[in-house]
């Protein structure tokens, strides 16, 4: 009885409302879904930026929060390129840390003025050859 | 289709523990249960392996770490040498309570299953250090110093035991790539390999129709937990696996002498280098079952040797490739062993019972609690189990009370997933006979 209980409440967590359709990350329903745009987008911009490469991922509107984990997420997600931190810990770092990446990922809308050449643009945010 | 060679690449795991369970004396355990176990003793040992060769800078392959764990496997049964043949129980058709409770234990899984696949059910610790370290070591054919040494990666945790890194390593390097999907998972597949072992490892220690409900009990609670806290890709699942199995051994009639207390052991090692928190569980759970066996004191200190020695091993590589490499020299993360903060103790265990009860509204908890005290007075066995769930209660709230801030935010995130091991422990304490 107790276990049939446990099923059900694992199977009521199911996120059932989707149907079949496949979620854009693994992240979509999870209780860190707030980080789910950024995973999809640097999934995708894995496909665009090449080996070797130096990424810096913002958030637009700036968030020191955020882009401490997109840091970590880009680490992850970008095998083979280096990804430099924009933020640590929830605080900015001096521009001096990152000025050098030569590819840029916002989460978010567009930036403006805009950052360089847009490479592409998905719903969660623009992926950018900077000008430097 | 690179996910299902990452995942095919796990069929290592049994394969190499295989020359260890194929042992005469193992011939107790039912099919799956001895898979199952060859599986977490191949995953205890691939991990060793690639630790051993980490420490003498040896590049890791595919071939040389599987051909080096199944040699190891293969010297562990000299150990054996001499312990008679056993056979499972006698198979019979499964009963309506039987059939009733593997088809819960099968719910639970698919339920997993669709939660990972749906994105509910993945654990952020996948991409920020299990998944990104295991990928990086896989392409660097070792444990990569620079990599954990840059100051911008301080939270992979650089000293975080090195099983589910190693063991997602190897299926990269045997994949060609690091699969996500594939990593998170490991939840439900892990899951369905508790649920088809159990059964026959408890059988030993309970009635066919007893292990039967134990199980899904287990495996259900799991899910429901596992699920809501969003641990799929990360290394708890494959803690509770060894921590279940290890203590369902322990827990068997026929548990003391070679196989069993070796068995045990080696899940003992793979618990403790897959998260920190196995070690005490790991201490703990054969303390409490050395003290309950009779014998001689030269027959006791064997005993002891054979729980605790493949986890005195294991973590000795560790630590001597992390001290070796000056990379980490002790589990420090939180600040000196006994600079804890009593004051905020009140604090913490509400965050504890608040977090707890926010996960299946506390009932995946709860209901293995109920179950243990509906069962009545339970034997002397049941202490191992209770006493387990004493001690890594005891160790993880002297953990949460280290920070000098508040931990309250750590706790919510944390606490559903490292307390999970207690409702196990909890349906196994009631599976455990009344004393004659």
């Amino acid at each position: 009885m107790g276990s049939a209980l446990l099923a059900a409440l694992a199977l009521w967590h199911v996120p059932w409302r989707q149907g079949l359709a496949r979620p854009h990350s693994l992240y979509d329903h999870s209780s860190a879904a707030a980080i789910a745009p950024a995973y999809a987008l640097l999934t995708a911009a894995a496909l665009g930026i090449p080996q070797g490469a130096s990424v810096v991922v913002r958030a637009e509107p700036p968030d020191a929060v955020l882009e401490m984990w997109y840091h970590r997420f880009a680490v992850a997600l970008l095998p083979g390129r280096r990804a430099l931190p924009s933020a640590l810990y929830g605080t900015f770092l001096s521009h001096e840390v990152w000025k050098d990446a030569e590819y840029l990922v916002v989460v978010g809308p567009k930036p403006s003025p805009a950052p360089g050449h847009l490479l592409f643009e998905t719903p969660q945010g623009s992926v950018w050859l900077r000008e430097r | 289709m690179e996910g299902a060679s990452w995942l095919a690449a796990l069929v290592f795991l049994p394969a190499v523990g295989s020359p260890l369970l194929a042992h005469r004396s193992f011939g107790r355990f039912p099919f799956w249960s001895r898979v199952v176990l060859s599986g977490a003793a191949g995953a205890a040992l691939i991990s060793f392996s690639m630790t051993l060769l980490a420490l003498t800078d040896r590049a890791w392959g595919v071939a040389l770490v599987a051909t080096l764990a199944a040699v190891l496997a293969s010297g562990l049964r000299v150990l054996l040498r001499g312990e008679p043949a056993t056979s499972p129980p006698e198979p019979a058709r499964p009963d309506r309570t039987e059939r009733i409770a593997g088809a819960i234990a099968c719910i639970a899984v698919v339920a997993a299953l669709l939660a990972t696949l749906g994105g509910a059910a993945t654990s952020v610790d996948l991409v920020f250090f299990w998944g990104a370290k295991a990928q990086q070591f896989a392409a660097a054919r070792g444990i990569d110093l620079e990599f954990l040494r840059d100051p911008a990666h301080q939270y992979m945790h650089s000293y975080y035991p090195p099983l589910v890194s190693n063991v997602f390593a190897f299926a990269t390097m045997a994949a060609g790539r690091f699969v996500w999907t594939a990593a998170a998972l490991t939840f439900p597949l892990t899951l369905a390999a508790l649920a088809a072992s159990l059964p026959g490892v408890l059988r030993g220690l309970t009635s066919a129709r007893a292990a039967a409900a134990t199980s899904a009990l287990i495996v259900a609670t799991l899910a429901c937990i596992g699920s809501q806290a969003d641990i799929a890709g990360n290394a708890d699942m494959p803690l509770y696996l060894f921590e279940t199995l290890a203590l369902a051994l322990l827990l068997r009639p026929d548990a003391a002498g070679g196989p069993g207390d070796l068995l045990a052991g080696i899940l003992f090692a793979a618990a403790a280098t897959a998260k920190v928190e196995g070690l005490p569980f790991a201490v703990a759970a054969a303390a409490l079952a050395l003290w309950l066996r009779a014998g001689t004191p030269a027959g006791r200190a064997k005993a002891a040797a054979r729980l605790l020695g493949p986890t005195a091993v294991a973590l000795a590589a560790w630590f001597a490739f992390g001290l070796s490499r000056k990379l980490f020299s002790a589990y420090s993360e939180y600040g000196r062993f006994f600079d804890v903060h009593p004051d905020h103790a009140t604090g913490v265990v509400a965050e504890i019972v608040k977090s707890i009860a926010a996960t299946g509204r506390g009932l995946a908890y709860l209901i293995p609690l109920l179950c243990l005290v509906g069962s009545g007075r339970r034997g002397r066995t049941a202490a191992i189990p209770l006493g387990t769930a004493a001690a890594l209660a005891g160790f993880l709230v002297f953990t949460y009370l280290h920070p000098a801030g508040d931990p309250a935010q750590w706790i919510g995130w944390s606490a559903p997933r490292v307390f999970a091991p207690l409702p196990v422990l909890f349906a196994l304490a009631a599976a455990c006979g009344r004393d004659a």
